[in-house]
């Protein structure tokens, strides 16, 4: 993880470009986070090494492999496993935090009655 | 074909369980309306520019005529076995052509293209044109989805003489289907249809009412995984006016 006094890395996991850009214009309005998009898993796993997220949000069905497949991954090396995982889902109502905070999930967001801000109250959350 | 692996074809799958049916249907249209309501939040915005506004607008508008899109393919589903369906010799590639003009907005939107390989020497298959109009824009929607921007989405129609078929093919470029994915799809094509994934974003609704749509036409769909995509497709009985031409 890295420590400079530039503004919070945020890599953003989401297959729907036009939700992403909607997503990235709230995190970055008040040029509090920087925001990394990229589109599927393995994209998401060659960003952490060259941007070194302070948090992740993540789409959980996404192309390719879902979300899962990227947690396992996630939590296989030290620093990757530490890293505080959002995520941000259509699937939010079938899914306990309980169940995956040892994948490093700190947060869920619905995205079906999600209001914009309810990201940036997340994303600061798992910063604190 | 170009591909590593032939998909195991689809078979016809008469019992489709209505509450799994529902269930399928819901997960679907969640993901375009969600995305409908958060552009409509974004509209709440005072401060966008007028190009801002009417860029969301044309989001919305293309967002709701997807799901729309799926709403009408299951009406169509649901009352199949009660329609007669015309079979007809259609050249595919100008169905396919009518098709790439109609979502060329779409596609355009999301910074990608859907072309139609042409042939010199066209094919002719028996189907239905509204059936299987139906199909390739379902595989073309799946595809736009899949495929990495700036990347054109292909619809490929050959011959396959020993069957005496004709397969209408979208190929799309995105992430390779993952070896396990690609697993599961296998053993699942041939399953109940609720739990068939095309891609792990789908419930598989949408490639269980092309397979219904093809069985109406004595045909079948399937897949086929590519180092760099997939191809979904359609294959039809090859009109004997072929030997015409």
């Amino acid at each position: 993880m890295k420590k400079t006094a530039s503004p919070p890395t945020i890599l953003l996991v989401e297959d729907d470009v036009w939700l992403a850009e909607l997503e990235t214009r709230v995190l970055t309005k008040e040029g509090e986070y920087t925001v990394v998009h990229v589109p599927h898993a393995p994209a998401a796993m060659v960003a952490i090494d060259t941007v070194h997220p302070d948090v992740i949000i993540l789409d959980v069905l996404l192309g390719g492999n879902t979300a899962f497949a990227l947690l396992h991954e996630l939590q296989s090396y030290d620093d990757t496993g530490r890293l505080p995982i959002i995520l941000c889902t259509n699937m939010a109502e079938t899914l306990h935090l309980s169940e995956l905070e040892s994948y490093g999930v700190r947060r869920i967001v619905d995205k079906t009655t999600m209001k914009p801000d309810d990201l940036v109250a997340a994303v600061r959350s798992v910063l604190l | 074909m170009n591909g590593s692996d032939e998909g195991q074809l689809l078979g016809t799958r008469s019992a489709y369980d209505t509450m799994s049916s529902v269930t399928a249907a819901a997960h679907e249209l969640k993901a375009p309306l969600a995305l409908l309501r958060q552009l409509a939040l974004r509209l709440e915005d005072e401060t966008l520019s007028s190009s801002e506004r009417q860029r969301l607008v044309e989001h919305m508008t293309l967002t709701s005529e997807r799901a729309l899109r799926l709403t009408s393919d299951l009406t169509k589903s649901a009352r199949l076995e009660d329609a007669l369906f015309d079979l007809e010799p259609l050249n595919p590639e100008q169905v396919c052509r009518d098709i790439a003009v109609e979502l060329a907005p779409l596609f355009s939107a999301h910074q990608r293209e859907l072309r139609v390989e042409h042939r010199s020497h066209p094919l002719l298959l028996v189907a239905n044109r509204d059936l299987l109009r139906r199909i390739v824009m379902n595989f073309s929607d799946n595809a736009l989805h899949y495929s990495q921007p700036g990347t054109a989405v292909r619809i490929q129609i050959q011959a396959l003489k020993k069957s005496g078929m004709i397969r209408v093919g979208v190929r799309d470029f995105g992430p390779a289907l993952s070896s396990d994915m690609w697993r599961t799809l296998q053993k699942k094509l041939s399953k109940a249809p609720q739990a068939i994934h095309a891609r792990p974003q789908s419930s598989g609704l949408g490639l269980f009412i092309a397979s219904q749509f093809a069985d109406a036409m004595h045909g079948h769909i399937g897949v086929t995984r590519h180092r760099d995509g997939a191809t979904f497709y359609v294959e039809l009985q090859a009109s004997q006016q072929l030997s015409l031409l």
